[in-house]
């Protein structure tokens, strides 16, 4: 705020709305990229432990008089399938991560979790959670940036893993649901089996700031709010049957979007 | 006494580690028995089998963990080598209070493996060794009469012939008798290892 009257300091230039909203939505992505980091790096761990325990077997079968060749190469090529496997882990971290432009584009939904299924699973898994799809055949697109909306996403993913901590372990269960509404909106649906929200809580789940964990930031249901708003959709809670939470979020079919 | 050879069991679900392991132990001569799960584990698993575990810590479904506590509510002695990753550090000390053999972090050097497995197998025929040395007296003293217990009873607690034959109303002879079959149906070679015998039973 710039003000000619004394006593008064120029404020910072003003940010364009638009490029602060992107920074703040590139950052908090970053932030729930980094919570799962800890799923990734025990992923990473299982390729690299293959290929030392290779290198391992290799070196002590070159010791020895006698050893088949054929037995070495058995041994390389594994090293390298679990090479690739590792980069794949990394390629895939990466292609999340990837500041965009925020172009939209029509893809389906479903789509959109394929791309994000590996990583889901190895944080879920880090939480001994198992992750079940159920993918609608028949999604019409969506005009989305598809970054936004996988983290939004991962936002509802975690959320739900942090829910189900509360369970005895090897009991939770997540769900990943994609289905038509009536009016021809694709809602995507991430389900736990959970203790679900107190009903006093329900209203301001997506507030910002609002958080009933004691780690929480209060942000990551709040950005998820926001990102389905700017692409003309919403979110939204409803109590899962028998128990738990299902947390969703509603987009307009590419068409229609605006 | 029939001996059959360990069997060094891995179980990991990443069928990459599972493998790698696999082929580890074959570059020593060892032979690994691969499961994918705790599940196949307890499956597969015979407690007369000696052998030792290489189990991961982390698994869908039954965890290494709750594996383990299912083995100790079998009386199952089999030792257990946990594996983990990184960041499973506090799942690894609770598997050590809870009895296991020893826990290594993945990746791991290959001979700190190879001397765990060495060890958990040494220690696991230590103490099949010691079960069917037990069994072995426990069997021999169930072959005793009667009047032999009451005998070894008195013997193990020092008590002189003449002294047994009073407390018995037997003639010191008989309890020569009865003396002489006990130590022959036990197979101590003397008192002090009859002794031995019977407080191995009662530990």
């Amino acid at each position: 705020m710039n003000t000619d009257s004394g006593g008064h300091v120029a404020a910072m230039p003003a940010e364009a709305p638009a490029a602060l909203h992107g920074r703040l939505l590139q950052v908090s992505r970053m932030a729930t990229i980094g919570e799962m980091a800890a799923g990734v790096a025990h992923e990473l761990n299982q390729p690299l432990t293959a290929i030392v325990n290779y290198a391992q077997a290799c070196r002590r079968l070159l010791g020895r008089p006698g050893t088949d060749p054929a037995e070495l190469q058995q041994a390389l090529g594994e090293i390298a399938v679990q090479a690739e496997r590792a980069a794949d882990i990394v390629r895939r971290l990466r292609g999340l991560s990837h500041a965009r432009q925020s172009d939209r584009a029509p893809v389906s939904v479903n789509a959109l979790v394929n791309q994000i299924i590996d990583l889901v699973e190895s944080d879920a898994r880090l939480h001994g959670v198992p992750v079940s799809l159920d993918l609608a055949d028949n999604l019409p697109n969506v005009l989305v940036d598809a970054g936004q909306i996988q983290h939004a996403i991962l936002n509802f993913v975690r959320n739900g893993l942090e829910a189900l901590a509360s369970r005895p372990s090897g009991t939770g269960r997540l769900v990943i649901r994609t289905t038509v509404t009536a009016q021809h909106h694709v809602e995507l649906a991430v389900m736990d089996n959970g203790p679900g929200a107190a009903p006093e809580v329900v209203g301001r789940l997506f507030d910002p700031f609002f958080s009933t964990k004691e780690s929480g930031t209060g942000m990551g249901l709040a950005i998820s709010n926001t990102i389905a708003r700017m692409h003309g959709g919403s979110v939204g809670y409803r109590s899962n049957f028998p128990a738990g939470a299902c947390f969703y979020i509603l987009l307009p079919p590419a068409e229609s979007a605006t | 006494m029939h001996k059959a050879a360990p069997t060094i069991y891995i179980v990991d679900d990443d069928e990459g580690v599972r493998s790698s392991l696999h082929f580890l132990l074959q570059s020593v001569g060892l032979t690994g028995h691969m499961l994918a799960s705790a599940k196949e584990f307890l499956e597969t698993y015979k407690p007369e089998q000696p052998g030792c575990v290489i189990l991961d810590v982390r698994m869908p479904g039954m965890s290494g963990l709750q594996l383990q506590q299912r083995l100790n509510l079998k009386g199952a002695t089999i030792p257990v080598i946990f594996i983990t990753g990184h960041a499973d550090i506090p799942m690894a000390v609770e598997a050590m209070q809870h009895g296991a053999f020893d826990f290594l972090q993945k990746p791991f050097r290959d001979q700190d493996l190879l001397d765990r497995i060495h060890r958990a197998l040494q220690r696991d025929a230590r103490h099949r060794a010691e079960l069917a040395q037990q069994e072995r007296i426990r069997a021999s003293f169930e072959s005793l009469t009667p009047r032999e217990r009451e005998v070894l009873a008195l013997m193990t607690r020092g008590k002189a012939n003449k002294v047994m034959a009073e407390e018995l109303g037997v003639s010191q002879r008989t309890v020569e008798v009865h003396r002489a079959r006990v130590m022959e149906k036990t197979g101590a070679e003397s008192l002090a290892q009859l002794v031995r015998m019977a407080m191995e039973l009662e530990p």
